[in-house]
Formats: structure tokens, C-alpha cells, sequence
């Protein structure tokens, strides 16, 4: 066999010399979206499904094995859907790219083409291109079974004669023509009669609008000739004459008809609100006990493991809470990212996440952003990980990073216990509604905050791209579960892999910043005196880490420039150790103030949080730290703050570069700065302390 | 904004009502606008000479859901604006 042996430069792409993995055929599948190429592709490798997901700045391929029945070995690449080989968006770019230069795969073998029957006029647009472009081509014809609800079906053997390519008719579920279609592909890697094949292959110019409606008018004509009446053949003519436009060219019956209600002026935007309440509620609420279990397996590990070392060792703590909890902290959001991508999964397969988008277009694109944003964006509000993630069914580049840029504003839940802590301390014990009022007011604020910031954005930074929709609404059908939840695997499977490196790292070193230098402090008699271990053991910690690094740079760097919001360097210090994870701002807060109520008993812990919050007072010990105005600042401040450390790894993934999250953490942080000394000095002027 | 790049008496796609059909005449011949996608369009299957319906709009009337070539595809009125019909 020659599969691999020629690995000619193509003068164009000179990544085609690096190495195959295993020099294995690499079969890409291309087709336009919605044509059935993943259907094709989890078929072709089926329970041999050893999928490697590249998520490069925009886009996504898996590739998988063939499975043995077709008795040779071979890639199969699947990639996302696109219209035409010319780049029409930065993604198609990005996409067309990947096509004609993987890093790991180089050019492919063999193209297979997948072409939806039910719209053959269209879609032998993107065929003709990639014929004309030099890969070898096989085309695979799809939902013949729709088409036959018409009464209509392909000749093969015609539109084969026409293209010059061979053509089958398969059907990915049933496997119909699938061993017909993959024996010729293997013929065709065998066959290298065309030398220097690889070489021929050319990116075609962008084509002037007169030549793409010549095309149509091509593949027009091909429609016409190849498609047949099924079951009387000879009244073709008649058919073309009379009934041609209304028989292949209407879309899906029954999905006009779901339309009527899905995009109804009312039941469309009830049927919305309901689905995105279900999601919303699912991430935010389901997740939740599967979040605290993988919480509370990861403490009891720590625990285990630090029982089983040296106690009070540098290496005890690096293992416990450097390590694992940093593991710790990637898994907790595994659940909600499993959870976000099953419910997006299912409704993009039913062809309703299409629908939804075009129904909230218009008010977000008044921001700048598309509809496409909406999903990412609630999702924000349970997690900014898979929010960014889910962020990727956008593919106007712009506005995917504009929509990335904003999610961290949305209200996540890590924020939840925070907002509870200060709220608390504010609102007066017998009005707790107060509270609830003011959480609201908070979630209500930061989807105003988030869309007036993605406004200015878009304002400030005016690019020549102009913001498309152009969305195809594929017909209803039901979802297969089994493909969605491979799907979500594989897809908590890159963020663990892509992600956690990145998290675990910033664990580490907000572990040694908050634990060294005086790792062993020293505690007078008269503070430890009358104490149970425990409580002596909270004060070592809270002793260690108000002599760190993270206080050193707290007491020095953070004191002067918080003190105009009325806060100490110990509040710098829970916002340093919060940088972990918004939520941990509190029990960081308990270490610095020497609590040593165990955090297990919550009623105690927030009582003796918000006694030594009373208790507390500012640097020169005249004032009360924490008043009303200083908490409230502390609110704000959290509002907009980029405090996670996870969102940052996630944002530098998700676009491909350090620019927007270093301009996350740049303007967030200033805004939330600004924003609560504005709220500090405000209130004292209002005359609230 | 978007309608100094058009000429105002011709009909396009984003006029028709909900059920209306109508032949395409041309598409983006008079956009002045380079950054236009005109050439999209066109790629998605709306040439002259086509049939086109709208089915459905989005109740803030933006996007429009036109069907073109046996699918669906949702416009905002702004690229609906370049597809002219007679
Ligand atoms: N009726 C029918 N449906 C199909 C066929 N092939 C794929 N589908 C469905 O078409 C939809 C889109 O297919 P998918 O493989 O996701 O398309 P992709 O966007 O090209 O990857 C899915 O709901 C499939 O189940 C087919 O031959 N007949
Ligand atoms: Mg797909």
C-alpha cells in the first residue's frame, strides 16, 4: 500500500511534512451544517470512538478510528458544518484552514462530502467547490429517506456520470451504503495514479457574485437531471414542468408547522422563557449536590491524606490544600458543564437552539452581541466556565469574544455566598426579605452591567466586519441521546485536560503565597491558653497566613490603595486568597480574623463571622472596619471584579490568546474598583457610615 | 443606518409579510457597502431568478425566517434588505 508514502510539499502548506500519528489514511468528512456528517462520523467509528478534540481558538474536530469492519485502518475527521470553501466568516477561516493544514493531520486523504437530498440545489454548491479544489471525492448522499416522503429520489449513476466523482446513497443509521461508500474510499487511497496528488490541491480564489449565481445555475440544472420520480418514473418531464419548484425545493412540512408556534409572537417567547428557566434551573440547582459530593470527596481526601502524613509539614499542606484542593477545584465545575452541555446538546439537536437564537437577536444585537449569546450568557449566571465554553455555537468571531468578554460579569453562583456573608452584615437581623431583595437587585444589576459594557465595547471598537445572523433553522427532529452525551464526555474531557493544567497551577501558587515564609508560627501562651486543639490549630493558620507572602503583599501593596474604599490589608488578603475562587473569600475572611468556630457548624460560623466583622476595626483603630458603606463597596467591588483565577485559564483557552483575559482583569478590575469607592464616598456623603 | 446604502423604490425580502412569496431580481446590486455579504447571501442559495418565502419572523419582527432551496434561513432585515424581488 502507498497510503502515505508520497508526503509531497504542496508549496501552500508547508505543514504538510510533519508527521501523521502512526502515518494512518486521514478520511475528512465536510459537508454543510446540518448535512449528517456527525451522524456519519459516530457510524464510521461507531464503539471505536478514541476521539481527540482540538479546540483551537474557534473550532473543533474529532477524530476517531474506523471501525474494523471495514478491515483497514484509517482517521476519520469530522468537522464543523460550513456553506462553501470560500471563507465567508473568520471561523469558516479558521475552519477552511484546518481543512487544508491540521497541525496533526496535514491534508486529507480523502474527502468524503456529505449532501443533503432534500435541498440538492444548494448543496451541491459546496460539492462542485470541493471537487474543483483537487481532493479525491466521494460523495455521500443523505436523507433519502426524506426525500422519498416526496416521492423523489437520486439517480446515483447520473449525478455520478455528471460529477465524475462516485456518489452513493447512504443512510448513517441503518448503515445502508455505508460499506459500499468506505470500500470505494479505500480503493481510492490505494490509487495513485494521480502524481502528485497532494500537490494539485489549491484553495480556490473568492469567486465574484457572477460566477457564484453561474454555479447555481449549474447545480440547478444537475438537480433537475438527476433526481427521478420514485415510483413512476416515466412522468418525469411532467414533473419538472409542472410540480418541480414546490416538490424538492419546500422545506420540511411539519417543521413550518412547529414554527408557527415556536416563533409565535407569544406562546414563542413563553416556550422560550420556560426552556431557558429549565436550563438555568437545572445548572444552577441540579448541580449543586453533585457539586457539594465532589466537594466534600475532595475534603475528606484531604483529609485522609493529611492524616496519613507528618502533621504541620510544608509538603502536608503543599499535598492537601496545594494539590488536591487545586484538583478540587477544576472537578467542581465538571457537573454543571456536563449538565449545560446535555441540555445544549439535546436542543440543538432538536433544531429549537436555532430558534431560540433568532428570537432574542434582535434586543441583544443592540449591544453588539448576536443571539447565539443568549445561552452562554445565562449559563454565566451558574458558572463563567461552561458559559465561556457554551460560547462557542457562536460563530460571529466578534461577537464571540465580546459575549466571552461580558460572562464574567453575569452573578455566578460562586458569588452566592459572598453576597449572603455581606448582605447579612448589612441588612438589620429582623428584616431578612432585605436581603432577598438586595440579591435580586444584584442578579437584575449584573445582566445590565454585562449588556452596557458589551455596548461601550462595541462602541469603542469598531471593526470593519459587519455583524451577521444568516442562521439555517434545520428541520425539528428528535435528538439522539447517545451522540449528545459522547458529545459532553469528550467535551469535560478537554476542559479537565485544556483547563485544569492551567487552574492547578494557580492553585499552587496561591497556595505558597499564602502559606510561606513563617511556616511554623510561634503563638504566645496567653492566646492559646483555655483553647481546645482545634481552636489552636485555626489560630496557627490564621497566624501563618497573616504573615505570608499574600499579607506582606496585602499589608504593602493592597493597604494604601484600599484603604480610600475603607478597607484593611486583611480584606486584600481574603481578595488575594479569593482569586481561587470567589466563594472562598469567606472562609479566607475567617482565617484572617482568628475565627475559630469550625466552618461545619454554619449558624456558629456566621455568627462568629459577622461578630468579628462588628468587632473589626480600620488600620489606625478608630472606626469600625466593616460599616455599611465599606460592606456595601465590598459588594460592588465583587460585582464586577475579575476574581477567579479558573475563568481567567478558561478565557485564555476559549480565545486562543492572553488579550482578552489580561483586558478582563484590567477593566474589571479598575471598574470594580472605581465603582466602590464611587459607592463608599457616595454613602458617606448620604450620610451612611 | 443601513438604508443610505440602498435605494429606497425597489421591494426586497424584508418587506414581504409572513406567507408572502415572491422571485428574487437581484441580490446586494446596490450596496455600497464593500463589507457587505452579499456574496454570503448568494452562497446560501439566494440567486436571482429564485423563489423565495418568508415562513416566519421573530416576534420582534428581526430576524425573518426565509425559506430558499428546500431549508430555512433566519435574516436579520438588514441582509433581508439585499435580496430584491420583484
Ligand atoms: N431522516 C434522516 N435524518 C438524518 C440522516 N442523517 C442524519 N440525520 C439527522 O440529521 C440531523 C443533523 O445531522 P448531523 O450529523 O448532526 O449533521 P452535521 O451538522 O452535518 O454534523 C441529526 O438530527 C441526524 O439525526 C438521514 O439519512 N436521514
Ligand atoms: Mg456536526
Amino acid at each position: 500500500m502507498v497510503l502515505n508514502a508520497e508526503k509531497k510539499d504542496t508549496g501552500t502548506n508547508t505543514l504538510n511534512n510533519i508527521s501523521k500519528e502512526n502515518n494512518l489514511p486521514v478520511i475528512a468528512l465536510i459537508g454543510m451544517p446540518n448535512s449528517g456528517k456527525t451522524t456519519l462520523f459516530n457510524s464510521l467509528t461507531g464503539s471505536n470512538f478514541k476521539t481527540s478534540n482540538y479546540p483551537g481558538a474557534t473550532v473543533e474536530y474529532s477524530v476517531g478510528k474506523l471501525i474494523s469492519r471495514y478491515g483497514f485502518d484509517a482517521y476519520i475527521m469530522d468537522s464543523p458544518g460550513i456553506i462553501s470553501l470560500n471563507p465567508g466568516s473568520p471561523d469558516e477561516d479558521v475552519t477552511i484552514d484546518g481543512l487544508f493544514h491540521h497541525p496533526k493531520f496535514g491534508l486529507p486523504d480523502v474527502v468524503i462530502v456529505t449532501c443533503d437530498v432534500t435541498q440538492l440545489s444548494r448543496q451541491l454548491y459546496l460539492v462542485k467547490q470541493v471537487i474543483e479544489t483537487g481532493f479525491k471525492t466521494i460523495i455521500a448522499l443523505t436523507m433519502n429517506d426524506l426525500l422519498a416522503k416526496k416521492d423523489l429520489e437520486v439517480s446515483t449513476e447520473k449525478l455520478s456520470d455528471l460529477l465524475k466523482t462516485p456518489v452513493f446513497k447512504i443512510n448513517s443509521k441503518s448503515r445502508e451504503g455505508l460499506s459500499e461508500a468506505i470500500s470505494r474510499t479505500e480503493s481510492m487511497l490505494q490509487d495513485d495514479s494521480i502524481a502528485d496528488y497532494k500537490s494539485r490541491i489549491h484553495k480556490l480564489p473568492l469567486p465574484s457574485e457572477d460566477e457564484v449565481a453561474k454555479m447555481y445555475e449549474y447545480t440547478e440544472s444537475a438537480e433537475k437531471h438527476v433526481l427521478e420520480h420514485k415510483t413512476n418514473k416515466l412522468d418525469l418531464d411532467e414533473i419538472n414542468r409542472k410540480s418541480f419548484h414546490s416538490l424538492s425545493r419546500t422545506p420540511d412540512k411539519s417543521s413550518l408547522k412547529l414554527d408557527k408556534i415556536f416563533l409565535h409572537p407569544i406562546w414563542g417567547i413563553f416556550i422560550f422563557f420556560i426552556s431557558m428557566g429549565i436550563i438555568f434551573t437545572s445548572i444552577f440547582w441540579i448541580a449543586q449536590p453533585l457539586m457539594d459530593l465532589i466537594d466534600a470527596g475532595f475534603s475528606n481526601l484531604s483529609s485522609l491524606v493529611s492524616d496519613s502524613l507528618p502533621p504541620d509539614t510544608w509538603y502536608s499542606s503543599l499535598i492537601t490544600n496545594g494539590m488536591i484542593n487545586g484538583f478540587g477545584s477544576v472537578m467542581i465545575f465538571v457537573p454543571q458543564i456536563v449538565i449545560l452541555f446535555i441540555l445544549l446538546g439535546l436542543l440543538e439537536d432538536t433544531g429549537y437552539l436555532a430558534r431560540a437564537a433568532m428570537l432574542i437577536d434582535k434586543p441583544l444585537s443592540k449591544f453588539g452581541l448576536n443571539g447565539r449569546s443568549f445561552i452562554p450568557m445565562l449559563s454565566g449566571y451558574a458558572c463563567a466556565i461552561p458559559a465561556m465554553m457554551a460560547a462557542r455555537t457562536i460563530s460571529n468571531r466578534r461577537e464571540r469574544f465580546l459575549t466571552i468578554m461580558i460572562i464574567p460579569l453575569m452573578s455566578c453562583s460562586a458569588r452566592l455566598p459572598v453576597y449572603a456573608m455581606l448582605l447579612a452584615f448589612v441588612v438589620p437581623p429582623d428584616k431578612p426579605w432585605v436581603a432577598g431583595l438586595g440579591l435580586g437587585a444584584l442578579y437584575l444589576f449584573s445582566i445590565i452591567a454585562g449588556a452596557v459594557t458589551a455596548g461601550i465595547i462595541s462602541k469603542f471598537k469598531k471593526t470593519e466586519e459587519k455583524s451577521t445572523f444568516m442562521l439555517e433553522l434545520p428541520p425539528y427532529r428528535a435528538p439522539v441521546f447517545r451522540h449528545v452525551f459522547k458529545n459532553t464526555y469528550y467535551k469535560a474531557l478537554v476542559y479537565v485536560k485544556q483547563a485544569g493544567p492551567i487552574i492547578i497551577v494557580f492553585s499552587l501558587v496561591l497556595w505558597a503565597l499564602t502559606y510561606f515564609p513563617n511556616v511554623d508560627p510561634v503563638l504566645p501562651e496567653s492566646r492559646t491558653s483555655g483553647l481546645d486543639e482545634d481552636q489552636v490549630s485555626m489560630l496557627i493558620e490564621s497566624e501563618r497566613l497573616n504573615t505570608s507572602f499574600a499579607a506582606t503583599v496585602g499589608k504593602y501593596v493592597f493597604e494604601p490603595v484600599l484603604a480610600p474604599l475603607g478597607w484593611d490589608w486583611r480584606i486584600g488578603v481574603s481578595l488575594i486568597s479569593a482569586f481561587a475562587a470567589r466563594e472562598i473569600f469567606v472562609s479566607a475572611m475567617a482565617i484572617t480574623f482568628n475565627i475559630t468556630e469550625s466552618e461545619d457548624d454554619e449558624d456558629n460560623f456566621r455568627h462568629s463571622i459577622l461578630t468579628s466583622m462588628r468587632e473589626a476595626r480600620s488600620p489606625d483603630g478608630t472606626k469600625p472596619l466593616f460599616t455599611t458603606a465599606s460592606t456595601i463597596a465590598l459588594i460592588i467591588y465583587f460585582m464586577f471584579a475579575m476574581q477567579c483565577l479558573s475563568t481567567v485559564a478558561v478565557a485564555r483557552k476559549e480565545t486562543g490568546s492572553w488579550k482578552i483575559p489580561l483586558l478582563q482583569i484590567g477593566l474589571y478590575t479598575v471598574m470594580a474598583y472605581v465603582l466602590a469607592f464611587v459607592t463608599y464616598r457616595g454613602l458617606n456623603l448620604l450620610g451612611i457610615q | 443606518m443601513i438604508t443610505d446604502n440602498f435605494i429606497e423604490n425597489t421591494k426586497s425580502v424584508a418587506d414581504l409579510k409572513i406567507g408572502d412569496t415572491a422571485k428574487i431580481i437581484s441580490v446586494g446590486d446596490d450596496c455600497i457597502d464593500i463589507h457587505c455579504h452579499c456574496l454570503r447571501l448568494m452562497e446560501l442559495g439566494f440567486t436571482p431568478g429564485q423563489e423565495v418565502t418568508v415562513v416566519a419572523k421573530s416576534p420582534f419582527k428581526d430576524p425573518v425566517a426565509v425559506s430558499v432551496r428546500g431549508t430555512i434561513i433566519a435574516l436579520r432585515k438588514n441582509e433581508a434588505e439585499c435580496i430584491k424581488i420583484n
